[in-house]
């Protein structure tokens, strides 16, 4: 049955000559899981926003939405919504409220809402916190909460829009894994709007591509993924198993998951060439940055948020720290950048201890870093002023901002602002850059630009050191990576050897090849052994 | 567990009435039966932890009850004379009753604090203005959110030493950047806040109120034995039969059958919850010797 079709819609916002959206027709059935893909700009939030009267943005519309056979609407419950920032979307003090709040608006009856709201906290599993203020929950509860808020209201259509762009990738996984018992237990009909679609594509049925404000593709998932081979940017976005196939020139059906991965490679491909030849790491002498014996606790009556940690970042690298959510990682960051008083230990930046710097010495030519929330460094109206604040100057740059030059820093997209930012980090000419989740919320193409610069950035004798969750992100750039838990570092290698001894803390493309090839952790490595390990002609193939 | 298990506006009634009583009445019998009930409300709630507490109010009475004779020489009996002022013991008899008083107040204010916790006031709040409880809910969400962020500006300016602490000048400027980036910050997150609460169905119509709380016979109950305990003693009040005349001699009023039994139905209404509380406890330990 078809619960949502939209016909020959095309929009513009006010003030603007370009279309954003124009011409898009597609209909929904109900209890379908439908994922949006396309670049930043090709208007994936626009169209979102405009399934539901509510959240439409103001602009010039023609054509049509239709819900159920009737016109756009059928109440502000029965159209679900759900943004990317879990923090600003709540709206009370409490979690009992936030669960309330929207059967409040709707006038219902303090009898019922108190059996929806039980239910529903149940069915999250939000019965233990239920009494909580919503301050003392972690980012992916939060997330969760926004979900529980909207599913009271008995919605038929959740509308998603990168939903999981701020948490972490268990928080992530967590989410998106009850979206998807959502949709088949209760066939509730998703689309949703993603950057990370390693496991949305899993739960979706079907996948509609959108390039600049059209839409060039909408079909089954598998479907749209094997066509996906002409389109290089849209496909940096796509799962391991989907990249991977897109390399070769099989008939198949098209792999999405880590499985069906595994199930391409072992069809397609010997491995009688197992290994990949990595490069061997080589540092320099002198370190950058040397943590020994730190303990550190934020009070007095609390635990020890770093406990004895140790590690050495040598000149010129990059050092990558993974590790769970509370396991201390950002707390260590800040620590090398003076923000944090140890208690125990010493911290040496460049064979000097922090203490021995004074005044203002370790910010200016020596020590700089990036925020995990990018917010809280601008604070001027442009772009402009924000670097000439900084004293940035434009052409010692490794790229250009001069475009952005007039706008606002909160009305860019994440992925510029996180350059502004990275641009603002720059301009006292450090020599060790910190760096706090800057993959956060970014889509494959501006984490491809990151990666560049960082890259750039160490060829130019800079030292990087970055806490991330992006394993993928890690692997590509990083010179080594380690692995941080319960306020240490329990384990420290170059990439090659580091995340094919993880299971979870890992690439796809390692859990692709796990066992069958060694060493393997980016798409491009397996491509290679791939390339080696080519069947014979009429070998078994596919 | 003690008298918060009633409903947020039943216990407003039982701290309303329990302090006007007292404080209509100064008569000495009633403070004091008053300032026993606060003081065993506040030792079961807190446990006997709060020894400050206790030991300023005891400094603040002993003080009270000190400036009233320095400054009032009514009274017939003079104890001494200080600087050819006679210092009377009607006027000392007086003072620290009407100590007594405040203290028993602060103390039935203090209980009030650690036991009206701020869902239950904007529960309260919530019955007289379902708009008001709305406003203040999210304010009390946002303002731990607005230090938050501040905070960690701050932090973020100084890692990229763009923001010093050297000096007070230097901190001040610091301070002003960030305060008025936040005003932006503010805003612009607002904008998030209220596209939530418009795709919820924000002033979509008419809205209905949601609380935890549920008004059961049991509170009603409550409800209507404090006000039964609180309406003796306050007739009898009105009535002029408990007044009493301070000076020149202290007259306490006659004993009789109406004033005893509005002084036992006031300690009724003052040991009320110190009672709920320990036949509580007493309760728990009968059934737990049990298991």
């Amino acid at each position: 049955m078809e619960i949502l079709a939209v016909e020959n819609l095309s929009f513009s916002y006010p003030l603007c000559n370009e279309k954003a959206l124009d011409g898009v027709s597609f209909s929904v059935e109900k209890g379908d899981f439908v994922a949006v893909c396309g670049a930043t700009g090709s208007g994936k939030s626009t169209l979102l926003r405009l399934l539901k009267k509510e959240t439409a943005p103001a602009g010039e519309l023609t054509g049509e939405v239709r819900y159920n056979g009737g016109c756009c609407s059928g109440g502000a419950g029965s159209i679900g919504f759900v943004m990317q920032r879990p923090e600003q979307q709540i709206v009370t003090d409490k979690v009992w409220h936030e669960l309330a709040f929207g059967l409040e608006n709707l006038n219902i009856p303090s009898g019922e809402i108190r059996r929806r709201v039980s239910e529903m906290a149940c069915y999250f599993g939000i019965e233990e916190w239920f009494d909580k203020s919503v301050n003392e929950l972690s980012g992916g509860q939060k997330q969760l909460l926004n979900l529980a808020g909207v599913m009271v209201m008995q919605p038929d259509v959740l509308l998603l829009d990168e939903p999981t762009a701020q948490l972490d990738p268990i928080a992530a996984q967590e989410f998106i894994s009850t979206v998807s018992r959502l949709n088949r237990e209760l066939s509730l009909t998703v689309i949703i709007v993603e950057h990370r679609l390693e496991d949305v594509l899993a739960c979706a049925n079907k996948l509609l591509v959108l390039e600049n404000g059209g839409i060039s593709d909408y079909a089954d998932v598998r479907t749209v993924a094997q066509n996906l081979r002409s389109k290089p940017e849209l496909l940096k976005g796509m799962p391991a198993a989907v990249r991977l196939y897109s390399r070769f020139d099989k008939t198949c059906v098209c792999p999405i998951t880590v499985r069906e991965g595994r199930d391409f490679i072992e069809r397609g491909f010997k491995n009688s060439v197992r290994c990949v030849q990595g490069k061997p790491y080589v540092h320099s002498a002198a370190p950058a940055l040397e943590f020994s014996d730190v303990f550190f606790r934020y009070s007095r009556g609390e635990p020890d948020v770093l406990r004895g940690l140790s590690f050495t970042v040598y000149e010129g690298e990059i050092f990558c720290i993974l590790g769970g959510n509370g396991s201390g990682k950002s707390t260590a960051l800040e620590t090398a950048a003076r923000l944090n008083k140890i208690y125990s230990g010493s911290v040496k930046v460049f064979g000097k201890k922090l203490g021995e710097y004074k005044n203002q010495s370790l910010y200016k030519g020596c020590l700089s870093m990036l925020p995990q929330d990018v917010q809280t460094v601008f604070l001027k109206n442009t772009v402009a002023e924000e670097l000439a604040d900084a004293g940035a100057v434009a052409d010692s740059l490794p790229y250009d901002l001069s475009a952005l030059y007039e706008r606002h820093p909160y009305d860019l997209s994440g992925g510029q602002q996180q350059l502004v930012a990275l641009a603002k980090v720059l301009a006292s000419k450090p020599r060790l850059i910190l760096l706090d989740e800057p993959t956060k919320g970014l889509d494959a193409h501006a984490r491809g630009a990151i990666a560049e610069i960082l890259k750039q950035i160490k060829a130019s004798g800079m030292t990087v050191v970055i806490v991330t969750h992006d394993a993928e992100f890690a692997a590509e750039c990083a010179d080594r990576c380690a692995m941080f838990f319960r306020g240490e570092i329990t384990s420290c290698d170059v990439p090659g050897g580091f995340f094919p001894s993880n299971s979870f803390y890992t690439t796809a493309a390692s859990r692709i090849t796990r066992g069958y090839y060694d060493g393997a952790i980016t798409v491009d490595d397996v491509e290679r052994l791939c390339r080696a390990n080519l069947r014979e002609e009429g070998e078994r193939c596919l | 567990m003690g008298i918060e298990k009633y409903n947020p506006a039943a216990i407003l009634i039982y701290f309303l009435c329990v302090t006007l009583v007292a404080m209509f009445c100064r008569n000495p019998v009633l403070i004091l039966i008053s300032l026993g009930g606060a003081a065993a409300l506040f030792l079961c709630r807190d446990g006997g932890g709060g020894v400050r507490t206790h030991a300023a109010f005891f400094g603040l009475f002993i003080i009270m009850a000190l400036i009233n004779p320095l400054f009032s020489h009514n009274g017939a009996t003079v104890l001494f004379v200080v600087n050819n002022n006679p210092v009377t013991a009607e006027a000392l008899i007086y003072g620290v009753f009407s100590s007594a008083l405040i203290i028993a107040v602060l103390y039935w204010f203090r209980s009030f604090s650690l036991i009206m916790t701020s869902d239950r006031l904007l529960y309260v709040f919530g019955a007289a203005s379902p708009k008001l409880a709305l406003i203040l809910s999210m304010a009390l969400r946002y303002i731990p959110l607005f230090k938050k962020q501040a905070t960690r500006t701050l932090r973020t300016q100084r890692a990229l030493g763009l923001y010093t602490d050297n000096n007070i000048i230097d901190t001040a400027r610091g301070s002003g950047r960030v305060l008025s980036v936040m005003v932006t910050w503010a805003l612009e997150n607002g904008i998030i806040t209220a596209d939530s609460m418009s795709a919820r169905g924000y002033a979509s119509g008419k809205r209905s109120s949601f609380s935890l709380y549920r008004f059961g016979k049991r509170d009603a109950a409550f409800v209507l034995s404090v006000l039964v305990l609180f309406a003796v003693p306050f007739a009898t009040a009105l009535t002029g039969l408990l007044e009493v005349r301070w000076y020149p001699i202290v007259q306490p009023p006659p004993a009789s059958a109406a004033v005893l039994t509005a002084y036992v139905c006031y300690a009724l209404l003052a040991f009320l919850p110190a009672v709920i509380e320990t036949g509580e406890d007493i309760k728990w330990k009968y059934l737990r010797s049990k298991i």
